[in-house]
């Protein structure tokens, strides 16, 4: 292809950018409507309890500034939140043991394997059980839920650190600790960011089941409690915040990923 | 501080001066399922530079691990300036063939790396960083990461950071065997350059027959299987070296000795055939 033909081909994708096929134009417009297909259905169809767009809209300042949902919220992220801080202390202290250790590794891989590849559900009842019904059971269940594949990424991280890094290491006589702070960890960065990413969602979802299951204060109670009382639309808030603090989740790994792993991708 | 290392190097050359920096006797390697060399004696001086050259797999890396303490001989033994060699040396740096660069550190925090293990303070480690970047001609891309520079460059960062410690020894095992042809060249009389500047002993693998001759002060040739040391070509060109030695008869008679006591072996192992 000539130059000039090429330059203006590139004009014309530009030009294209801005018009009504770009992706973020479509992206508004899809959204528009399907709030509009929702609220459509919903009026000519639904009973009138159930949630729509313009309820949503309705209510959604009166709940997000309601003392009892913030302290709802709260309750649950804060437990998300530090679930995920232990299952990340110590899923990668095991994991990078398993990595590292071979014996440790034989001892321990079937197990967490199967730990998780057991639904978190279904040992629900038995955490309930053991932890009682109230917070305890909670962190129990997201940390059961994020723990496991946090673990079984650091593994596979610290097993997958290249031999010549930890060579080089060995030749300028670094200490065990500095080979861990120095070469495994940020070796092994990128598998711990995924795993912390798979383990948030799965964290996400075993707090608001956890909720349901023992009915605890929290925005999963919350759905449920407003659901059954036939307050959809409030409920429906209660689904956004969660749908939230998953994207916001998405955000940090991305983030985090571009921040500390621009090496990752090239090498 | 820097005249307490001139000094303390000093006195370590003159004791030294009656025993070689480096001595290998009867040193032998086996790996679980094939031994790699066997009887290897070499006694290598202070500022001495011996190239190391032999087929691919004859064990050249094994040998520069063994020297660097990083793998243990299983006979024989191994003395660096009068002392058994039992694990990684402080004195002793090694620049790899796949550089070896952390790629989360910039240039400058890999050419700190060793400064740092070897708890150099942050001022300390700031100067000798700076200058040994300068020296290597990588100023100006101090804050770049590995990725972001070509091969050539990666490998003066490995460069810098091993003369960082300012290592009594190098070792380097294939340095510029990953780098294009006319880099290799470049990065060959800067190393010679650099050398000049600061003589140490050095042991060079290499596969390239013109870059043995150019820069060792003897040539080892390694052969056999397990491998030995076949030959060692005492290299009697001037220093310094520089672009003007290729052109010298002497380089040329050297090199043609060097190839033909490699090629046929490398023939014969061509046409070998596997029983
Ligand atoms: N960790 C190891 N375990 C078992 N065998 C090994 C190991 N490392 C190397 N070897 C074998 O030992 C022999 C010597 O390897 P080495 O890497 O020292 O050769 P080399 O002379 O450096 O080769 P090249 O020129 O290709 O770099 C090879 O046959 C290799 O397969
Ligand atoms: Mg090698």
């Amino acid at each position: 292809m000539s130059e000039a033909g090429a330059g203006a081909l590139q004009a014309t994708s530009r030009r294209r950018r801005l018009a009504i096929d770009s992706p973020v134009v479509l992206k508004a417009i899809a959204g528009v409507l399907l709030l509009a297909l929702w609220e459509g259905v919903v009026r000519a169809w639904a009973p009138a309890y159930v949630a729509r767009p313009t309820g949503i809209a309705r209510v959604f300042a009166a709940v997000i500034t309601d003392p009892q949902f913030v302290a709802a919220a709260g309750a649950t992220l804060g437990a998300v939140a530090l679930g995920l801080t232990i299952s990340l202390v110590a899923g990668t202290a095991v994991g990078f043991a398993m990595g590292r250790i071979a014996p440790v590794e034989w001892s321990l891989r079937y197990y967490v394997n199967s730990l998780f590849a057991t639904p978190m559900v279904a040992i629900l009842p038995l955490l309930a059980l053991w932890f009682g019904y109230n917070g305890d059971t909670r962190l129990a269940v997201v940390v059961f839920a994020s723990f496991f594949s946090i673990a079984i990424n650091a593994a596979d991280g610290a097993r997958s650190v290249p031999a010549e890094f930890l060579e080089v290491a060995r030749a300028f006589r670094a200490r065990p600790l500095g080979m861990l702070f120095e070469v495994i960890v940020p070796a092994s960065l990128p598998y711990l960011i995924a795993g912390l990413r798979l383990g948030a969602g799965r964290a996400l979802v075993g707090a608001v089941v956890a909720e349901y299951f023992v009915s605890i204060p929290g925005l999963g109670y919350y759905i449920l409690y407003n659901s059954r009382t036939f307050r959809h639309d409030e409920a429906f808030v209660g689904v956004l915040v969660l749908v939230t603090t998953g994207v916001g989740f998405e955000a940090i790994t991305r983030w985090l990923t571009r921040r500390f792993l621009p090496w990752h991708r090239r090498t | 501080m820097r005249a307490a290392t001139e000094t303390k190097s000093e006195r370590i050359s003159a004791s030294a001066e009656a025993q070689p920096r480096i001595r290998i006797s009867r040193a032998g390697m086996r790996y679980d399922a094939a031994q790699v060399f066997r009887d290897i004696d070499l006694d290598i001086g202070n500022r001495e530079v011996v190239a190391i050259i032999g087929p691919s797999g004859c064990g050249k890396t094994t040998l520069l691990r063994c020297i660097d303490g990083l793998l243990p001989l299983t006979s024989g033994e191994l003395r660096l300036e009068g002392e058994p060699v039992r694990g990684p040396r402080e004195g002793v740096a090694m620049v790899f063939q796949h550089f070896g660069l952390f790629p989360w550190k910039t240039v400058a925090q890999n050419v700190a790396y060793g400064l740092k293990l070897a708890g150099r303070g942050a001022d300390a480690i700031a100067a000798k960083v700076a200058e040994c970047i300068e020296l290597v001609g990588l100023a100006g891309f101090e804050h770049y990461y590995p990725w972001q520079i070509s091969g050539g460059m990666q490998q003066r960062c490995g460069l810098a950071r091993a003369l960082a410690v300012e290592p009594r020894v190098l070792l380097m095992d294939e340095p510029f065997g990953a780098v294009d042809a006319q880099t290799r060249e470049i990065l060959q009389f800067e190393l010679l350059k650099i050398w000049e500047m600061r003589p140490t002993t050095m042991v060079f693998v290499t596969h390239s027959i013109e870059e043995a001759v150019l820069m060792g002060d003897r040539i080892v040739v390694l052969k056999g299987r397990p491998s030995t040391v076949h030959e060692v070509v005492e290299v009697d060109l001037p220093r310094p070296r520089e672009r003007r030695t290729l052109t010298l008869p002497r380089f040329a008679q050297l090199r043609e000795h060097v190839w033909s006591t490699l090629m046929a072996e490398a023939l014969r192992a061509e046409y070998e055939v596997r029983k």
